[in-house]
């Protein structure tokens, strides 16, 4: 690292020119150099002395290098954000891991939005109840973010924590977990195109440090502003970029990013078959990516790349109350009653009229 | 781009300028070295640059969803005037985004497309918007003879309302009728006409009957790249629209024969139909409406209906159902109760 030549790093022309015709080869030349000195010796500005320090890495002390064992400590100390379906959280390991970034993908009306919602609920479950107690930033672009739906959500929630009370800690974190304070705790963006979005996200930073308790970043979805760039190239270079804000706010900050992404046709020797949307190298962007989709009237998610797992399936169900484990009934899903008592009843004394 | 609106320094703006950068947007698609190479500016200058373009292009800062429930419009929902279907929708469609209604010719739609233009007049405390609604007919001409007739009907349909605010509305008035036989067309009547009747206040639901036909008839088989292409297009104007004025767009849609029932990873339908316009259409859709016609006829004194049935395919907000409906002559309504309770009713006469 300390052997990189002066021009790749990424400062301008006019910078390099100048160090290069000062001597400086490799970025090892600029050790113990201060910017006063560096300026003087380049014929730079002060200025830029600071940024040419700073881009090669050596105007303040080297990042620490982290050993294999503190890793691991550092992974078992996360804690994941349940998804309230115990299958899935099963095969994930405890649930959707923060500090990393995930995707999720599948066809219109699978569940996208329905997981995206109950995460930002459950993330701000208790930690005396095992969740991680964090807040949540929402970017909502297609506009799918309805809060009747969220109110739905959380009530199920607040009711199913409620249920599991067994001592005085648990009774006073119940509290702080009611279905106005998680609204509260949603911060709401909406963005209508490309632009918008990348423009929160360049602003994403400064709202993370103001807030250290967000531990959950939602995007629903990228695929929706992305899909409308016409210049593929264009659309590559920026989903890259994309990319890279996103893994870095997920390790500095440590959330969990979550984005959702839409499913394309592709034509392969003559047979149509259904692939997540952005392209392949989009494909490389989360760390880990689960696919929402049907088999019969069946829901089923699949864990299509992840470091620490194989691929594995496993049903799940969309009810009143979020996204749960499937039923082990032989009720087919779909046909789960809804039927409420008082509507019924409305609906009876409709029939009359 | 005026760039003196930003307080930038001047250094930064003359760099701008030589740059040739001349929109927020520009500035906010290229990366930070990119800018550096492209304008010379320091690293530090590069950041102040982007923040405040960042800042520019944001319409708000995050907002505590809890806030929205009370600030904004996004709980507002256009009623069909039945409370069984109202029950079924959680209140009726929703604002800004799009709501698809799709069924095989003669399920109804276009009978609930006129209601909805009709209920989105009424004040919001009775599930309406206050505003007119336009009707973009790409088919057939508009039926504007059973629109008079639901209109006549309105104080039927709606015992909800009190009879003097009802004879109070203007209803055919605020009913904005336009035909669009082809893309072009229908590009400059979405481009143009709607969004000065939206800005003016005038209407407040935007309903098109139907989309599958224009882009089914002007594209042949191998074109459909380019269709696609021309769909995207077309289907973010319309989330545009919605977006930008808070309006339900409601956009009837024909349906196709499912050839390949094997193949059911779209989802579980339970009929061998599916919506037209594919994938491409589907992922643009918010919500999911379909309605088919059952092969039962219902009779409520001396008028008859064909029993048909709406059903939810997907919506963020609503869970998989249906409910059975029929059309009366003061418009559609859900049929209460167990579905075929009042089997004993049921007259096989035809209409």
């Amino acid at each position: 690292m300390m052997q990189r030549p002066m021009c790749s790093l990424p400062l301008s022309p006019a910078v390099k020119v100048k160090l290069v015709s000062a001597g400086f080869q490799f970025t090892a030349d600029l050790i113990h150099l201060n910017p006063d000195q560096l300026s003087g010796e380049a014929g730079l500005s002060r200025e830029e002395a600071e940024d040419v320090l700073q881009a090669a890495g050596t105007g303040g002390p080297l990042s620490a290098s982290v050993s294999a064992l503190e890793l691991l400590q550092k992974e078992e100390e996360t804690r994941s954000i349940v998804t309230f379906c115990s299958l899935l959280d099963s095969v994930l390991g405890g649930g959707l891991p923060v500090g990393r970034t995930a995707e999720i993908c599948g066809v219109p009306g699978v569940g996208k939005t329905q997981l995206c919602l109950q995460l930002a609920v459950d993330v701000q479950v208790p930690a005396c109840f095992g969740g991680v107690g964090g807040q949540v930033i929402y970017i909502d672009t297609e506009g799918s973010f309805l809060l009747q739906r969220v109110v739905d959500v959380a009530t199920a929630a607040v009711r199913h924590c409620s249920l599991l009370v067994e001592d005085d800690d648990q009774r006073a974190a119940m509290m702080t977990f009611t279905v106005e304070i998680i609204l509260s705790n949603i911060f709401l963006v909406r963005s209508r195109d490309y632009v918008e979005l990348l423009a929160e996200l360049h602003l994403l930073p400064d709202f993370l440090s103001d807030h250290p308790g967000v531990r959950l970043l939602v995007i629903d979805s990228v695929a929706f502003p992305f899909r409308q760039i016409d210049n593929l190239s264009q659309r590559t270079r920026l989903l890259h970029s994309l990319a890279q804000q996103l893994a870095a706010m997920a390790n500095t900050h440590n959330v969990a990013v979550v984005t959702t992404n839409h499913m394309t046709t592709r034509l392969r020797g003559g047979l149509s078959q259904l692939v997540p949307a952005l392209g392949e190298s989009w494909g490389h962007a989360s760390s880990l990516r689960l696919l929402l989709q049907w088999s019969g009237s069946q829901r089923l998610a699949t864990i299509l790349k992840s470091p620490g797992h194989v691929e594995t399936s496993v049903p799940y169900q969309i009810n009143s109350d979020g996204f749960r484990d499937a039923d082990q009934s032989e009720q087919p899903p779909s046909k789960r009653a809804r039927t409420l008592p008082d509507q019924s009843a409305a609906s009876q004394s409709d029939a009359c009229c | 781009m005026d760039w003196d609106r930003l307080q930038l320094s001047p250094k930064i703006i003359s760099a701008l300028g030589r740059a040739k950068l001349t929109s927020v947007r520009e500035v906010i698609c290229l990366s930070g070295p990119d800018l550096q190479r492209v304008t010379n500016l320091s690293r530090s200058d590069i950041q102040q640059l982007l923040t405040a373009a960042a800042t520019a292009c944001r319409r708000h800062h995050p907002i505590p969803a809890l806030h929205t429930r009370d600030n904004w419009e996004s709980g507002l929902r256009v009623g069909v005037g039945c409370p069984v279907l109202d029950e079924l929708l959680r209140g009726g469609l929703p604002v800004g985004a799009i709501t698809e209604l799709s069924g095989e010719s003669g399920a109804g739609k276009t009978q609930l497309a006129m209601q909805f233009c009709l209920s989105v007049q009424y004040p919001t405390q009775y599930r309406g918007l206050g505003s007119g609604a336009v009707y973009i007919c790409t088919e057939d001409s508009f039926p504007i003879r059973r629109l008079q007739q639901l209109i006549r009907e309105q104080s039927h349909l709606r015992s909800d309302v009190p009879q003097e605010l009802i004879h109070s509305l203007q209803f055919s008035d605020q009913v904005y009728i336009e035909h669009a036989a082809d893309l072009d067309s229908l590009h400059m009547c979405l481009s143009r006409r709607v969004p000065l009747l939206l800005a003016q206040g005038l209407v407040r639901l935007l309903v098109l009957d139907s989309v599958a036909a224009l882009f089914r008839s002007e594209f042949k088989a191998d074109d459909w790249l380019e269709r696609n292409k021309q769909l995207l297009a077309f289907s973010s104007t319309l989330h545009h629209l919605s977006q930008e004025f808070t309006t339900p767009v409601l956009c009837i849609n024909q349906v196709t024969d499912v050839f390949n029932s094997g193949d059911n990873s779209l989802g579980p339908l339970s009929c061998p139909v599916s919506p037209a316009l594919g994938l491409a259409w589907a992922n643009r859709v918010m919500m999911r409406l379909m309605m088919r016609r059952l092969q039962v006829t219902v009779a409520r004194g001396d008028q008859s209906s064909v029993l048909r049935r709406l059903e939810i395919i997907f919506a963020p907000h609503l869970p998989r159902d249906g409910q059975d409906i029929a059309v009366w002559r003061e418009g559609v309504r859900g049929i209460g109760g167990a579905p075929l309770a009042q089997t004993h009713d049921l007259g096989f006469n035809n209409k």
